[in-house]
């Protein structure tokens, strides 16, 4: 097709306002593709990837005892200074945290206490629902530290959840894995 | 004793007419607000009853409950008015629209319409021209800058348009000759007019788009640069009034797309009760609005203009020759 040709087909177009219906064409397409909105927290909740970084825990070892050896050194790297360890022997002679306390509401989870720890006691698990009415609650001590949710096994995908209210906020749910958020995206 | 059933039956009519045209918004609201999630890929109100059906009476309590503010440096009768002036018009209208022949309730005969005007096609364009007023008022009482500019705006929108609005039905009337409603959907029994005057068609509705002030026209209320155009400052039930209104009009120039260019209730193929037909056909077009508003732009002021001014009327009048001169 010449170039003449082209511009009076692109003019009879414009005149027919072919770009206006093939706005409304591309409109009417997305109208019945699959809606993006993850309903949450009334019906849906997002797990988190492995890598993700949320609230902290501590491990165990095989024993059942706490690995941290209360050496500091994540308390020293926080650049937020929001972890306080005080030390003390116990009964078999290790060195044990005695007091372990991280002020969530400082925390910026930027993870240098994972990376610092010489015995693999701390890391940033999946957990990212602890919001509070009060800073003072954000404060979390060793035995609430130890009962935290670990790092995610499977992550990434959308789970059915269920908000329950009745004692606490929290988003219930059973599934350990999601679907795939990123099928709903159309790709064109 | 016939005189009073007379009487009663038109009250009744006009009471039912007010009721159907106030509570529609609350649907229209909520259809919007879900065609606008699905084309954004979003869901759209979930929360409030099934698929957030119940959202626009939540919506209804809140704009009822809410301060009726009025603006200090506000002309406090002007803005009493204006929303009224606003609301009035679209129902007037309303009582020279025929939605259907006869029906038969318990053996008697019942007319789906409140008055069989003769001229009730230039009573419907000089009770919509009216509309202008309410818009006026409000944005000069509030004494705000965004409201004068807005309401500057759709005055100037809405004259320009209702000039090729009343010539593109001129080809309607000459075809049906005669200004009755009633009649121009008989005269359309076997062809619709929009196989005769699609030019007439596609003047009508792009100057009932702007005349309704949706997208791509909503000049008047448009979010990014005047807040919400004209009706800035109003606030609870006052405001309420305007949607009202609004929605009242996007119904009424459907409704005339509808009887004018679609046939009315006259069906093709599909033997479907008329009335049916009649409100399949004005969902489209009502669809067709909303679709609209969240596929295209807003034209800029000038752009509007030129629309209006240089392309709509050249076009309608033409349109008039055209069908003049085939008729004679």
């Amino acid at each position: 097709m010449s170039r003449a040709q082209e511009r009076i087909g692109a003019w009879i177009g414009w005149a027919f306002f072919a770009d206006l219906a093939s706005a409304l064409a591309l409109t009417f397409g997305y109208m019945f593709s699959r809606s993006v909105t993850m309903q949450y927290p009334d019906k849906e909740k997002w797990l988190p990837y492995a890598r993700y970084r949320g609230h902290h825990f501590l491990k165990r070892d095989q024993e059942g005892e706490i690995k941290c050896v209360a050496c500091e050194l994540c308390a020293r790297i926080c650049p937020c200074d929001c972890i306080e360890v005080i030390p003390y022997q116990d009964d078999k002679g290790n060195r044990r945290p005695a007091k372990f306390e991280i002020d969530m509401a400082r925390c910026l989870f930027c993870g240098l206490c994972e990376d610092a720890c010489p015995a693999d006691a701390i890391a940033l698990g999946q957990q990212y629902e602890f919001s509070s009415f009060s800073s003072r609650d954000l404060v979390i001590g060793r035995d609430n530290l130890l009962g935290k949710p670990g790092k995610a096994a499977t992550g990434g995908g959308v789970v059915a959840a269920r908000l329950n209210t009745e004692q606490d906020v929290l988003v219930e749910t059973s599934e350990p894995h999601g679907y795939n958020w990123w099928r709903n995206i159309r790709q064109t | 004793m016939e005189l009073i059933v007379a009487l009663g039956l038109i009250v009744f009519k006009v009471a039912l007419l007010i009721a159907i045209l106030l509570l529609l918004p609350l649907p229209l609201t909520w259809l919007e607000r879900k065609i606008a999630g699905h084309i954004q890929q979003r869901m759209g109100p979930m929360r409030v009853g099934w698929h957030g059906l119940l959202q626009p009476v939540a919506d209804g309590i809140k704009l009822l409950s809410k301060e009726d503010h009025i603006p200090a440096e506000a002309d406090r009768f002007l803005f009493k008015l204006a929303p009224i002036l606003a609301l009035a018009p679209p129902f007037v209208v309303f009582v020279a629209i025929p939605f259907g022949e006869t029906v038969s309730v318990l053996g008697a005969e019942i007319t789906l319409y409140v008055s069989n005007m003769n001229v009730a096609l230039l009573f419907v364009f000089a009770v919509i021209g009216l509309e202008v007023y309410g818009v006026i008022f409000g944005g000069w009482a509030a004494n705000s800058k965004y409201a004068v500019l807005g309401s500057l705006r759709t005055c100037a929108q809405m004259i320009s348009y209702e000039i090729p609005m009343g010539f593109a039905v001129i080809g309607v009337v000459m075809l049906a000759q005669s200004m009755s409603l009633l009649d121009i959907v008989r005269a359309q029994a076997d062809v619709w007019n929009i196989v005769y005057q699609p030019v007439g068609f596609f003047v009508f509705f792009v100057a009932g788009l702007a005349e309704a002030q949706r997208i791509p026209f909503d000049l008047a209320e448009a979010e990014g640069d005047l807040g919400a155009g004209f009706h800035t400052e109003y606030s609870g039930i006052r405001f309420a009034f305007f949607m009202v209104s609004e929605y009242a009009i996007v119904l009424l120039v459907s409704v005339l797309v509808v009887i004018l260019f679609f046939g009315g209730w006259n069906g093709v193929l599909v033997p479907l009760p008329p009335l049916l037909w009649f409100v399949l056909k004005v969902a489209f077009f009502i669809y067709l609005f909303i679709w609209f508003r969240f596929t295209f732009p807003r034209y800029r002021y000038d752009q509007l203009m030129a629309i209006g001014w240089k392309v709509l009327l050249p076009l309608s009048m033409a349109n008039i020759i055209i069908t003049g001169i085939v008729l004679f």
